[in-house]
């Protein structure tokens, strides 16, 4: 699992979604993690809040952690790759019938 | 288990976030070969699935990544309100002290006094 910045995601995820169409499922995980060792059961003082965003598409794995301030951002960005390539997705069929029209 | 209703899956997998926020996990598998878009909301407790093949949903999706988003990093203050102010990230950045005060509505912290100067 490859430990990435926020941009060097962005650009693996852009590769992966390219090189999976057609081929393989891409996986995308959000979580909210405070980076405390599993094993520890003191709470650690330091701990802060993150979030971790992972991505997998066929055997590549990349993850990143991601801070409060630089949330918003990434998110937009996050969201523009998301609708550029989920593109086979169907377009609304037009179900309305002919009463309904009229109404 | 798979839920029809996308208002009922939104709902219900935000009080599941808001009740487990460090255990519950958000997922998204999208299949370009089937063109088929499956979320799945779980804790490992109980699980939250909802899948779909029209490309109408992806705007309900991208608001659901958001409020997430959000979520995971403002944690349970984060509301919907919320995130509609912090669109635009030029506003956060620059006074994200007057926001998170608008929202809790806590009391307006007094400000430091100036420091004197000394004459050189």
């Amino acid at each position: 699992m490859v430990l990435l910045g926020a941009d060097p995601f962005l650009n693996e995820l852009n590769k992966l979604f390219d090189k999976g169409k057609g081929k393989d499922a891409i996986y995308i995980t959000l979580k909210r993690t405070n980076l405390k060792p599993r094993k520890s059961r003191k709470e650690h003082p330091k701990a802060k809040y993150l979030s971790l965003v992972r991505a997998q598409g066929g055997k590549k794995k990349i993850s990143v952690q991601l801070e409060e301030s630089s949330q918003a951002r990434f998110s937009d960005s996050f969201g523009t790759i998301l609708r550029a390539h989920m593109d086979s997705l169907k377009k609304r069929e037009k179900t309305r019938t002919l009463s309904s029209r009229m109404l | 288990m798979y839920i029809e209703d996308w208002e009922s899956f939104a709902q219900q997998a935000e009080a599941l976030f808001r009740s487990e926020p460090l255990r519950t996990r958000y997922v998204l598998k999208y299949q370009h070969s089937q063109g088929r878009l499956t979320l799945k909301v779980t804790d490992d407790i109980q699980c939250l699935q909802f899948a779909t093949d029209q490309a109408a949903d992806l705007r309900k999706v991208e608001r659901l990544n958001n409020l997430f988003f959000a979520l995971t990093s403002r944690g349970p203050e984060a509301t919907e309100a919320g995130l509609q102010q912090a669109d635009e990230p030029q506003q956060q950045q620059q006074a994200p002290q007057r926001q998170q005060q608008q929202q809790s509505q806590r009391p307006r912290q007094p400000s430091r006094p100036k420091p004197r100067r000394t004459k050189g």
